[in-house]
């Protein structure tokens, strides 16, 4: 479990990471190295060139950016659950990282490493899509901003390309009675989930005016469940209804702790729980 | 925690004493030096024209080896050699994985490298030396191996089948090993009993998750004809035998050296071929050789253990009394029997210990060991009781829901009384200084069973399962050489200790037996400052080196403080004997006035003494002052060995508590109680942590653990992101509380301690989660007991 040979490269600003991610198709960048480092040890992926972007300054920037909360990419997971904007903006955000590996891993892994990764079992591009956040990347064209759900195409697979660095995400502030409410099922407390759930809720649990479900540790990406959650807002929470809806909305992916069939039933339930947490 | 226990083992002292060591929870000294990070680990030696080694390991369950190029791979940077089976046989002769005290088993010669056939994914076939372990893994890439793929014999279910894949065509069938014991005539009790209930458990297959993996340093010197092994294994003079056998060399030069070794659960007490082909290829290149097993290698080629199906029946009088058992096992152990403790002791422990705390007067098990391709299986960590207590326990709870009785008194009624020992398991095996009647009363009451049942009731309205269990069991520790020597193994069952007075008047002691981070080092420490009579820091340990200490087992079965720790009291007291009657010859007096306190020879009515420093400064350097013909000897040694028993037995009882999301399958546990008479605890701080660490590894059996494979024989969680252990999330308060029934068989009165929790636990843990679903008819038959067991089980998904 060495990784194979490569050569590695500490990007003194964002242009030189560019620069060379640019002209060595086989280039990956490197950030908290959480996902990267443990893939290359494997030999599961043996790329030319670590671009190693963790020096770069001002990449961590967390800050309010008009009407969006930004978070620089190389935030670590730690970073976000302890910034004051982010609590006061999107208090989801520390329920959400708490699950998110344990605190040696969130010391070192980062938010546009986990956004730029796209594991589909991951929290926060499920997040991101949930909130209609911007991806902003930067490339040799400069900046593009990319809506988070045009982002993701496919098993670990993004929109980015070669010369594009990830360089934050832009959150929308959350409006008045807006709420982003998550929950999610492992089999140990840290692990990555076999079932989990964001909504985007407007109004208040008696009485919810809008909803978005996404789904993550379902599918190949995060799952957008448009019609489900237009299901439950017309006749409230139906088990077998929603289930029978899920079925046929999301391509359930099963894998070693959970069968398709059970992601189904999780993603069901997962429904009721998320919303038994909204205040009346 | 109260630091002071009553001491009730009437041949150690009282406790009052000064250096009463024995019977307190004293820290550990060598627990420091690891937070320091200052421990020695095999991975931690350089040593001079050291290289390193990477194995190509089958990717295949089962595959014909056609041919295999290694000429690329030779010219790849960095890279001494590559060798496959032809050059390492050269050196190392091949070993068979049977003894001769269990009746027939039949497991083919077994190479350290795959010759033409690899039988199972993660069978090392070629080896690459190189300057660094990344030079060797890439050379690996490089090597051309033409497989042909065979078809791969998986389920151990249809490995006797007639269309089963015959792993071994040699020896016909795939049957490794079977046995029947026979007590009494169950087809008779049976239909006299009132009731009789079955049960069918599976228990997947497991593996004992170190966190140091295993490692080897080979360092052959040929000018000395000597043959150094730095070895994080568990039986030092074991393999000391084991290499000198098959590389040829001379018994005497070899030397094995384990340091600090970081937990071993059983897993490093086996012969790998990767370790093997290292020592091989040492004695071959004539250079240091280092392997550390990467986690890959470890899920793929440590020993994996349980992996059993059993079923069982009993029978029962409408009072409840057990009338009959008979069970019926299946287990697969990988394509050979592991060398040289063999693969049938996992199934031969179910059929001795099942139903073990309980007068059964009829009982009959079958046991059946077979092939299969898969990574080989043999002992870890609670050989066999998993399964003997689950099978045990689920079926006496079964009886008692039937004929509406409490499943503690079920237990009670049946247990043999303690006053009724010496007497015998139901399978003949006989149990001494047991205590099921007091442990189980001593469980109820810190359990508090009515308030349990309350809350029990309380969450079902709120609709929560929550249930509860109790069982009881014996562990098997302190084994004779009736264990492994008696069938022929090169196994030592008697342990030695070593200790001497030095000139500073340092005291040092040695010992056969070995520390794996369980803290043996500050038992013995205890055993010899506490019989010697001085200050616990004037100790000092060797343990793990063969040219170091006395020959022995080292340690396994629990078997290190009950007879490692008992060849310390031993020579212990043969060193005082020697000093005071040095001490009297100086002091012209007689010896029976004297004693040893805090370093010091005192007189016991009072006037100057001598300490223990001069004493030695007088023997060392002064002796001519002695009076002449005195004995001057400050060394003494002795052994211990358990005679007349096969095995001493530990008994305990445990509890526990768990609730169970009916959404989403999940199970809390939310609280565990533990009973153990281990005898004499010479650290109960440490006792009670080898109780909760076994405790946790029960908890991974029966909750979390299991090496996946699909129906190719590929395992498809060889990872620890994918190989779910418990961690500090997963783990419940564990209250542990002690009966203490010394063993008649020493002095020390000390049984093994190391085991049952993780014994009982999955035991336990299935009976409370089968107590919380049977609320609404459901059960659950399977170990791991996993989030969508438990949804199937109630019928969501
Ligand atoms: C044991 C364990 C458990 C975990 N559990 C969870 C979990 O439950 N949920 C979860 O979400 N995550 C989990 N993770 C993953 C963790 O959150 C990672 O830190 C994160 O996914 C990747 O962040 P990183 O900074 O470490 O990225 P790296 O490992 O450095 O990189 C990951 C990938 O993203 C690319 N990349 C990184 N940054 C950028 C960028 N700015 N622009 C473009 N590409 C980039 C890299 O090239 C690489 O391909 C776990 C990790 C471990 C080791």
């Amino acid at each position: 479990m060495k990784a194979a040979h490569f050569s590695y490269h500490e990007a003194l600003n964002l242009q030189d990471a560019i620069k060379i991610k640019a002209h060595d198709d086989e280039s990956v960048i490197l950030a908290g190295g959480q996902s990267l480092l443990p893939a290359l040890n494997m030999r599961l992926s043996s790329p030319t060139c670590l671009i190693d972007i963790s020096k770069i300054s001002g990449l961590n920037e967390i800050k309010i950016d008009g009407q969006t909360l930004f978070i620089g990419a190389l935030a670590t997971h730690s970073d976000v659950m302890n910034n004051k904007t982010v609590k006061n903006n999107m208090p989801c955000m520390f329920d959400i990282l708490k699950m998110v590996a344990h605190p040696a891993i969130r010391n070192k892994g980062t938010h546009g490493g986990s956004i730029a990764y796209g594991d589909p079992a991951a929290e926060l591009p499920a997040l991101a899509v949930a909130t209609n956040a911007e991806i902003i990347v930067s490339g040799q064209n400069g900046d593009r901003s990319i809506n988070a759900k045009d982002f993701y195409l496919g098993l670990f697979e993004t929109t980015i390309n070669q010369d594009e660095i990830v360089v934050g995400i832009k959150y929308p502030l959350l409006k008045k009675g807006q709420k982003i409410v998550f929950d999610e099922v492992c089999r140990r407390h840290g692990d990555y989930a076999m079932a989990g759930l964001i909504a985007n809720v407007m109004g208040s649990k008696n009485d919810i005016k809008d909803l978005k479900l996404v789904f993550f540790a379902t599918g190949d990406k995060p799952d957008v469940a448009d019609k489900t959650a237009r299901l439950c807002l017309e006749n409230g929470y139906d088990y077998d209804k929603l289930k029978n809806s899920l079925s046929t909305e999301i391509d359930f992916a099963g894998d070693l702790n959970s069968s398709s069939e059970m992601k189904l039933h999780l993603a069901t339930v997962l429904i009721k729980k998320v919303l038994s947490k909204l205040e009346i | 925690m109260d630091d002071i226990k009553v001491n009730q083992n009437p041949k150690l002292g009282s406790l009052d004493r000064p250096n009463s060591y024995i019977g307190r929870s004293l820290p550990r000294e060598n627990a420091k030096k690891h937070l320091d990070g200052g421990g020695q680990f095999v991975d931690d030696l350089t040593l001079p024209r050291m290289v390193h080694v990477a194995f190509l390991r089958s990717p295949f369950a089962h595959a014909e080896i056609k041919s295999i190029n290694t000429n690329d791979a030779k010219k790849s940077d960095g890279v001494v050699d590559v060798f496959t089976a032809k050059e390492i046989d050269e050196v190392c002769k091949p070993w068979i994985g049977t003894l001769g005290h269990l009746g027939e088993m039949r497991s083919p010669e077994q190479t350290p490298l795959a010759k033409k056939i690899a039988r199972w994914q993660g069978e090392p076939v070629a080896v690459v030396i190189a300057d660094s372990r990344a030079q060797a893994e890439d050379a690996l890439e490089l090597i051309e191996v033409d497989w042909a793929e065979k078809e791969a014999q998986v389920d151990m279910e249809t490995a006797l089948d007639s269309n089963a894949v015959v792993i071994h065509p040699e020896l016909g069938n795939n049957l490794f090993w079977t046995r029947t014991v026979n007590q009494g005539d169950v087809e008779k009790a049976f239909k006299k009993a009132d009731a009789v209930v079955e049960a069918t458990l599976d228990f997947a297959r497991h593996t004992g998750v170190t966190l140091e993996s295993r490692g080897i340093v080979a360092d052959w010197n040929k000018a000395e004809n000597k043959m150094t092994i730095y070895h994080n294994g568990q039986a030092p003079h074991m393999m000391q035998h084991i290499i000198a056998k098959h590389l040829d060399l001379n018994e005497g030069l070899v030397r094995i050296v384990s340091r600090d070794v970081g937990g071993s659960f059983g897993i490093k007490v086996h012969v790998y071929p990767d370790e093997m082909a290292v020592t091989a290829i040492s004695k071959k290149i004539g250079r240091p050789v280092k392997f550390i097993a990467d986690r890959l290698e470890s899920f793929t080629t440590d020993i994996h253990a349980r992996c059993h199906k059993i079923s069982g029946k009993l029978g029962v009088d409408k009072n409840g009394k057990i009338l009959a058992m008979e069970i019926d096992d299946l287990s697969g152990i990988g394509p050979f029997s592991m060398y040289p403790r063999t693969s049938a002791i996992e199934t031969n422990q179910v059929l001795n210990l099942s139903g073990a705390p309980y007068v059964i007067p009829n009982y009959k098990a079958v046991g059946t060991v077979v092939f299969q391709n898969k990574t080989p299986m043999c002992q870890y960590r609670a050989v066999g009781h998993p399964i003997a207590v689950a099978i045990t326990e689920a079926l006496i709870d079964k009886a008692a829901y039937k004929i509406d009785m409490d499943i503690d008194k079920i237990r009670k009624i049946n247990f043999i009384p303690d006053n009724a020992y010496p007497n015998k398991c139901p399978s003949g095996v006989p149990l001494e200084d047991l205590s099921h009647e007091a442990s189980m009363d001593k469980l109820l009451e810190i359990m508090d069973i009515k308030e349990i049942e309350a809350q029990n009731e309380e969450d079902f309205k709120k609709g929560v399962l929550t249930g509860h269990g109790v069982i009881s069991m014996c562990e098997v520790t302190n084994p004779s050489p009736l264990f492994y020597g008696v069938g022929g193994a090169h196994i030592s069952s008697q342990d030695g200790a070593s200790i001497r007075l030095e000139g500073s008047g340092a005291i040092h002691l040695s010992s056969s037996i070995t520390e794996q981070g369980q803290g043996t080092e500050a038992i013995m420490k205890q055993i010899a400052a506490d019989q010697l009579g001085v200050k616990m820091e004037s100790v000092r340990v060797t343990l793990g080196d063969t040219d170091a200490t006395p020959y022995g087992g080292g340690t396994w079965a629990s078997r290190g403080a009950g007879i490692g720790g008992e060849a310390v009291l031993k020579a212990a007291r043969k060193l005082k004997d020697n000093i005071l009657n040095i001490a009297a010859a100086i002091m012209q007096t007689d010896k029976d006035t004297l004693d040893i306190e805090d370093n010091n020879v005192i007189r016991k009515n009072g006037g100057e003494g001598i300490t223990l420093q001069k004493l030695a400064e007088t023997v060392y350097y002064r002796g001519h002052e002695l009076p002449k013909g005195t004995n001057a000897e400050l060394l003494a040694t002795a052994s211990f060995l358990i005679e007349g028993i096969p095995f001493v037995f530990t008994n305990s009882a445990m509890g526990c508590q768990v609730s169970i999301d009916q959404d989403t399958g999940i199970i809390k546990i939310n609280k565990f109680w533990a009973v153990e008479d281990c005898g004499t605890q010479i650290n109960p701080k440490l006792v009670e942590e080898q109780i909760r660490g076994g405790v946790i590894q029960g908890i991974g059996g029966a909750l979390f653990e299991e090496c996946v494979y699909d129906n190719q024989g590929n395992m498809q969680n060889a990872t620890m992101a994918d190989y779910l252990v418990p961690m500090a999330y997963e783990m419940p308060d564990i209250i542990v509380d002690h009966v203490t029934t010394n063993s008649g068989r020493s002095i020390i009165g000390a049984k093994g301690a190391g085991e049952a929790g993780t014994g009982g636990a999955p035991a336990v843990i299935m009976n409370a989660v089968n107590n919380a679903l049977k609320q609404v008819n459901a059960e659950v038959v399977s170990q791991p007991i996993t989030p969508e067991k438990i949804l199937k089980a109630l019928g969501k998904i």
